[in-house]
C-alpha cells in the first residue's frame, strides 16, 4: 500500500532495464574474448576481475535496485565485504606459502 | 514543512514550561514523538494446544523452548565434564574411561557448551524473549520462520545426541574437528560420529540463520515509536551485534562442514593431503588441512564473541538496574560492542600461531588481537565506573555481575598473554589455554546467564527466585569455579598439555597430580551446587514470592507490559511510546530513583534529565 | 499513521546518519521481507565467498597441474571444439532470466497482473533451462570424461571436487528459485497479490513486494554465476 503510492519512484521506464541487459551481454562477450584470445598472466587476471566486478556492480545497482536505495542499506551490505577481502588476501598468501613448502620440502629436498 | 520529514526531531526542552497539557503539535510540544511509520503487525494467533505450545509462533514461547533445550544440552555437557575430571583427577579409578572415550567426551563437551548451550541460550533463549519486548514490538517480524528455526535447532540437537549411540561413538577429534585426523581411522568416531556431528552443525547453522534474520530485522525495522537505536538497552545491542556476527560467521562453518563431509563420504581431497597409513598411501592427495583451520577459525573467533557480546550487553543492564545508576558511557559501550564485533573478523589466526601457517601472519593477527583488547577493556572500566558511587543492592543478581567482572578480567588478561605470538608458542595447547577460555567464555558468561535468570525470572513467571538459595548457589559456583580454573594457569605454565588422557610419568607431570585432584574435587562440588539452582527454579515456579509488576524498578520496556507475565501481543491495545533511553536512574529532581522509558518529558518536568 | 515520503528525506551520507539515528526503522520504506532477503543474501554471499576462497587456496596449493577449463568445458560443434560454448549459452540464459525478472518486478508494482505473471513464468523457464544445461554438463563430465569428485583424467583431483561442489550448490540455489518462481507465477495468475490472499504456511497476506523479494534472490543467483564463471571457467 505504501509501495503503491511510491510507484513513480520504484518503477522505471523499461528502457533502463534493456540498456543494462545489453551492457551485461557486451561485458560477458568481452570476458569470453579474454579466453578466446588466450591472454595470460596479469593481463588475463586483471581483465577477468575487471569485467566480473563491472557485471556484478551493474546487476546489484540496477537489477537489484541498489542505485536507488537509501545509503543506509547500501552501506550495511557493502562494508562486510571488507572481511571477505581480508580473508581472500590472506588466503592468497597462504596458498603461495603452502605450494612453496611443498616444492621446497618434497621436490627440492629442503631441510 | 511537515514534522515527519525531520526524522531525528527530538523533543525540545524548556525548563519549567507551562504547556504541560499541550495538545497541539509544534515547537512547544515537549512530548512529541514521530507518528508511526508502519501499520500494526499482523500477528498469528494459535488456538489449538499444538499451535499454542508446540509449533507456537510467539517469540516468548520459542524463547522458553530454546532455553529448555539449550539447558538440557548443557547439562549433558556438564556431566561429560564431570567424567573428564574423574579421569584427570583419579586416573586409575575408572577403567571404563578409556583414552578413546576421554577424547570423545572432550569433543562433545566442547561443542555442546560453545555452540549448543551458550550460542543457543543467548541468541535463541534470551534473544527471542527479550528482543520484541525491549524494542516495543508485539512479536518477531517473521513468527513462522522463527518457529521453524527452533525446530531446526531441536533436530540438530537430536542428531548430535544420536552420535553417542552410533557404531564408533561420537567424534573424538576435539571440538575444532581438525582434518585429516578427524575423518581418519585412529581418531575415535571417525566413521558415523564425525558425520553426524557435521550434519548436526549444518542443521544448526541453517536454523540459526533463520532465527538470526528475525532478530536482526526486528531490531532494525520493528522498533516502536521513539525507540531509536541509541535508546535501546545494551542487552539488545549485545544480542544484535552477536546475531550479525552469527549471520556472517556461520557460513564459514557451513562451508568447512560440507567440505569435510565430502572428504569423508566421497573421498574428495579438500583438506586431505597425501597420507601414508601403515606403509600404504591412501587415495587422498593434494588437499590442505590448514585451509580447514582458516575456515574454522574464521567462524570460530566471531563465535566466541557471539557468546561474549550478549553477556556484555546483559551484564551492563543488570549492573545498571541493581546499582540504580545509568551505565557509564552508554554511547562508548555501544561503539565498543560494535567495534569488537567488526574487529572479530580480523583476528582469527591467533588460534593458529603454532599451526605451521605462513609465518608472516603472526604479525598481522597479533596486532589486530591486541587492538581488539582496547574496546574490551574500555567496557570493563565502564562497568566499574557504573558501580562507583552507585546505590548497589547486594542481591543474587548483583553478586553474579560482580563475579562476572572478576572472572572476565582474569580471563581477559590471560588472553593478552596468548595474543602475543612469542608468549603463545610455549603456552599453546597447554592448560593455560583451557584456563583462559573457560574463564572468559565459560565462567564469565555463565555468571551473566545465572544473573540474568535471577533478574528476569520475575518477568517470565511473575515470581522471585529464592534469595537465600540464590546466594548459596552464587558463592559455591563462583568460589568453586575459581578454584577449578585458577590452578589451571599454573598447570599450563609448567607445560601440562591439553587434550591429554592422562598425566603420564614424566617428573613435571607427576607434580601436577595433586593439583588435578584438587581441581576435580572442586568441579564435583560446583556441579553438585547446580542442583540447588535447579531446585530453586522448580520450587519458585509455584512457591516463589509473587513479584508483581516491575519488581526491580527497572526502566526498560520489558517490565512495562500491561500483563506480567506478558501475554501474546505483549502490549495489549496500544504499543508503548518511548521518550528516553533505558538508563534514567537516580536523576536529580525526579520523584523516584528511576524513570521508565515510556515516561513523557512533561511528567518529569523538574528533573534534570539528559537529552537522549 | 503517517506516509513516509521517501523523496523528501535527505539523501546521501547525511541521510544515512539520520536514518540510523531515527526511531522505528533504519531502512526507511523497506518492507520487512525485503530487508530480510537482503541480509539473507549477505549471509549467502559469505557462503559462496568461502567456497570460492577455498577453491582459490587449494588450487594455488596443489603441485599437480590444474586442468584447463576452456578445454574441459569445450563442446564440439560440427567437428570443431568450441571452448566454453555451453557456459556462454548458460550465461546468456541466466542473464536473460535476470532481465525478465526485473521486468516482472516492474509490472508487479504497476499491478499489471498478466505481464507480471508472464515474466515470472519466463524467468522460471529460463532458470529451468539453466538447470537443464548444468545437468547436461554434469552428465557429460561424469559419463563421457570420467570426472569424479575423487579424481579426474585432466589433472589435480580437486578440480572435479570443487566443480561439483560449487556448481552443485549454485544449481541447488537456482532450483529452489525455479520452484518458488513457478509457485509465484501461479499466485500471480490466480490474483493472490491483488486480493492479498493469506499464504498457506505463514498465514500472512500476499503483496506484490514478494515479487521484488523473489527478484532479489534471483538476481543474487545470477550474481553468483558471474563470479563462478569468472573464477572457475575463465581463470
Amino acid at each position: 500500500m505504501a509501495e503503491a503510492k511510491k510507484e513513480q519512484t520504484s518503477t522505471h521506464k523499461i528502457g533502463i532495464y534493456l540498456w543494462i541487459w545489453g551492457l551485461l551481454f557486451v561485458l560477458s562477450f568481452f570476458s569470453y574474448m579474454v579466453d578466446w584470445y588466450n591472454f595470460q598472466g596479469l593481463l588475463r587476471w586483471s581483465l577477468i576481475l575487471f569485467f566480473m566486478f563491472l557485471k556484478a556492480g551493474l546487476i546489484m545497482a540496477f537489477f537489484m535496485h541498489l542505485f536507488w536505495e537509501r545509503y543506509a542499506l547500501v552501506n550495511v551490505l557493502l562494508w562486510p565485504m571488507t572481511a571477505i577481502a581480508c580473508f581472500v588476501g590472506l588466503m592468497v598468501a597462504e596458498g603461495k606459502y603452502t605450494v612453496f613448502s611443498r616444492l621446497f620440502y618434497f621436490f627440492v629436498g629442503g631441510a | 514543512m511537515s514534522d515527519e520529514l525531520n526524522i531525528n526531531k527530538k523533543t525540545k526542552y524548556k525548563i519549567k514550561t507551562k504547556s504541560s497539557t499541550a495538545s497541539g503539535r509544534g515547537e512547544t510540544d515537549i512530548d512529541y514523538v514521530r507518528p508511526a511509520e508502519l501499520p500494526e503487525q499482523d500477528l498469528y494467533h494459535g488456538h489449538s494446544f499444538i499451535t499454542k505450545w508446540i509449533f507456537c509462533q510467539d517469540a516468548k514461547v520459542i524463547g522458553v523452548q530454546y532455553t529448555l533445550t539449550a539447558v538440557f544440552t548443557g547439562v549433558v555437557g556438564l556431566i561429560l565434564s564431570w567424567m573428564m575430571r574423574m579421569q584427570l583427577g583419579y586416573p586409575d579409578l575408572f577403567p571404563f574411561l578409556t583414552a578413546e572415550t576421554y577424547y570423545q567426551m572432550v569433543t562433545m563437551h566442547g561443542m555442546i557448551m560453545v555452540v549448543y548451550l551458550l550460542t543457543a541460550l543467548f541468541l535463541g533463549g534470551f534473544g527471542n524473549y527479550l528482543i520484541p519486548l525491549m524494542v516495543g514490538a508485539r512479536d518477531m517480524v517473521f513468527p513462522y520462520v522463527n518457529m521453524i528455526s527452533f525446530w531446526m535447532f531441536f533436530v540438530a540437537v537430536v542428531v548430535l545426541m544420536a552420535s553417542f549411540f552410533v557404531p564408533g561413538g561420537p567424534t573424538g577429534s576435539g571440538w575444532t574437528l581438525y582434518p585429516p585426523q578427524a575423518i581418519l581411522e585412529g581418531t575415535p568416531g571417525s566413521g558415523y560420529g564425525i558425520l553426524l556431528m557435521l550434519i548436526s552443525l549444518s542443521l544448526f547453522v541453517i536454523g540459526f540463520t533463520m532465527g538470526g534474520l528475525n532478530y536482526v530485522i526486528t531490531i532494525l525495522q520493528a522498533r516502536t515509536r521513539g525507540m531509536s537505536l541509541m535508546r535501546m538497552p545494551l542487552t539488545i545491542w549485545g544480542i544484535f551485534t552477536a546475531t550479525v556476527l552469527a549471520l556472517l560467521a556461520f557460513p564459514a562453518l557451513l562451508v568447512s562442514s560440507i567440505m569435510m563431509t565430502l572428504d569423508k563420504v566421497l573421498e574428495t581431497s579438500f583438506f586431505m593431503p597425501t597420507i601414508i597409513k601403515a606403509g600404504e598411501a591412501l587415495s587422498y592427495d593434494g588437499g590442505s588441512p590448514i585451509l580447514f583451520q582458516h575456515l574454522f577459525w574464521f567462524f570460530g573467533h566471531p563465535e566466541v564473541y557471539i557468546v561474549a557480546l550478549p553477556a556484555f550487553g546483559i551484564v551492563s543492564d543488570l549492573i545498571s538496574v541493581h546499582s540504580r545508576k545509568n551505565i557509564f558511557g552508554y554511547r562508548m559501550m555501544v561503539w565498543a560492542i560494535v567495534g569488537i564485533g567488526a574487529l572479530s573478523f580480523f583476528v582469527w589466526a591467533h588460534h593458529m600461531y603454532v599451526s605451521g601457517m605462513s609465518p608472516w601472519f603472526g604479525f598481522f593477527f597479533a596486532t589486530t588481537t591486541l587492538i581488539i583488547a582496547v574496546p574490551t577493556a574500555l567496557k570493563v572500566y565502564n562497568w566499574i565506573l557504573t558501580l562507583w558511587r552507585g546505590n548497589i543492592r547486594i542481591n543474587t543478581v548483583m553478586l553474579f555481575c560482580l563475579g562476572f567482572i572478576v572472572t572476565f578480567v582474569n580471563g581477559g588478561i590471560t588472553g593478552i598473554f596468548l595474543g602475543n605470538v612469542a608468549v603463545d608458542v610455549p603456552l599453546s595447547d597447554t592448560y593455560f589455554v583451557i584456563a583462559h577460555f573457560h574463564m572468559v567464555m565459560g565462567i564469565a558468561p555463565l555468571m551473566v546467564i545465572f544473573g540474568a535468570i535471577y533478574h528476569w525470572f520475575p518477568l517470565v513467571t511473575g515470581r522471585f527466585l529464592d534469595e537465600k538459595l540464590g546466594k548459596l548457589h552464587f558463592w559455591i559456583t563462583f568460589l568453586g569455579a575459581y578454584s577449578i580454573y585458577f590452578p589451571m594457569h599454573y598447570l599450563g605454565f609448567i607445560g601440562v598439555p591439553r587434550r591429554y588422557f592422562e598425566m603420564y610419568d614424566s617428573p613435571y607431570m607427576t607434580s601436577a597430580v595433586g593439583m588435578n585432584e584438587f581441581i576435580s574435587l572442586a568441579a564435583f562440588i560446583v556441579g553438585a551446587a547446580q542442583f540447588i539452582f535447579f531446585y530453586n527454579l522448580v520450587k519458585s515456579l509455584r512457591l516463589g514470592k509473587p513479584a508483581g509488576k516491575n519488581p526491580w524498578k527497572a526502566n526498560s520496556l520489558e517490565w512495562l507490559t500491561p500483563d506480567v507475565p506478558p501475554t501474546h501481543g505483549n502490549w495489549g491495545e496500544k504499543l508503548p511510546v518511548v521518550h528516553r533511553w533505558a538508563y534514567d536512574y537516580g536523576v536529580p529532581g525526579a520523584k523516584e530513583d528511576y524513570i521508565p522509558q515510556t515516561t513523557a518529558p512533561s511528567e518529569v518536568k523538574d528533573a534534570e534529565v539528559e537529552k537522549t | 499513521m503517517s506516509d513516509l515520503n521517501l523523496d523528501k528525506l535527505p539523501g546521501g551520507f547525511k541521510g544515512m546518519s539520520e536514518d540510523i539515528g531515527s526511531d522505528q526503522t533504519t531502512f526507511k520504506g523497506v518492507n520487512w521481507g525485503k530487508a530480510m532477503m537482503w541480509i539473507f543474501l549477505l549471509s549467502d554471499t559469505f557462503v559462496f565467498s568461502c567456497f570460492l576462497v577455498a577453491y582459490m587456496k587449494v588450487r594455488a596449493s596443489v603441485v599437480e597441474p590444474w586442468p584447463y577449463p576452456s578445454e574441459v568445458f569445450a563442446l564440439e560443434m560440427m567437428g570443431v571444439p568450441v571452448p566454453l560454448l555451453l557456459i556462454a549459452i548458460m550465461t546468456f540464459v541466466l542473464i536473460t532470466s535476470s532481465g525478465t525478472m526485473a521486468l516482472a518486478v516492474k509490472y508487479g508494482y504497476e499491478k499489471n497482473r498478466k505481464m507480471c505473471g508472464w515474466f515470472v513464468l519466463l524467468t522460471a523457464i529460463g532458470g529451468l533451462t539453466f538447470v537443464g544445461m548444468q545437468a547436461f554438463e554434469w552428465s557429460k563430465l561424469i559419463f563421457h570424461d570420467g570426472v569424479r569428485p575423487w579424481g579426474n583424467p585432466f589433472g589435480a583431483e580437486q578440480f572435479g571436487a570443487f566443480f561439483f561442489m560449487i556448481t552443485g550448490f549454485h544449481g541447488t540455489h537456482v532450483s529452489i528459485g525455479v520452484i518458488f518462481l513457478f509457485i509465484f507465477a501461479r499466485k500471480v495468475f490466480r490474483g493472490d497479490f491483488d486480493t492479498g490472499r493469506r499464504g498457506y504456511f505463514t498465514t500472512m497476506k500476499s503483496d506484490y513486494v514478494a515479487i521484488e523479494i523473489l527478484g532479489l534472490y534471483w538476481h543474487f543467483v545470477d550474481l553468483v554465476w558471474v563470479f563462478i564463471f569468472a573464477f572457475f571457467y575463465l581463470w
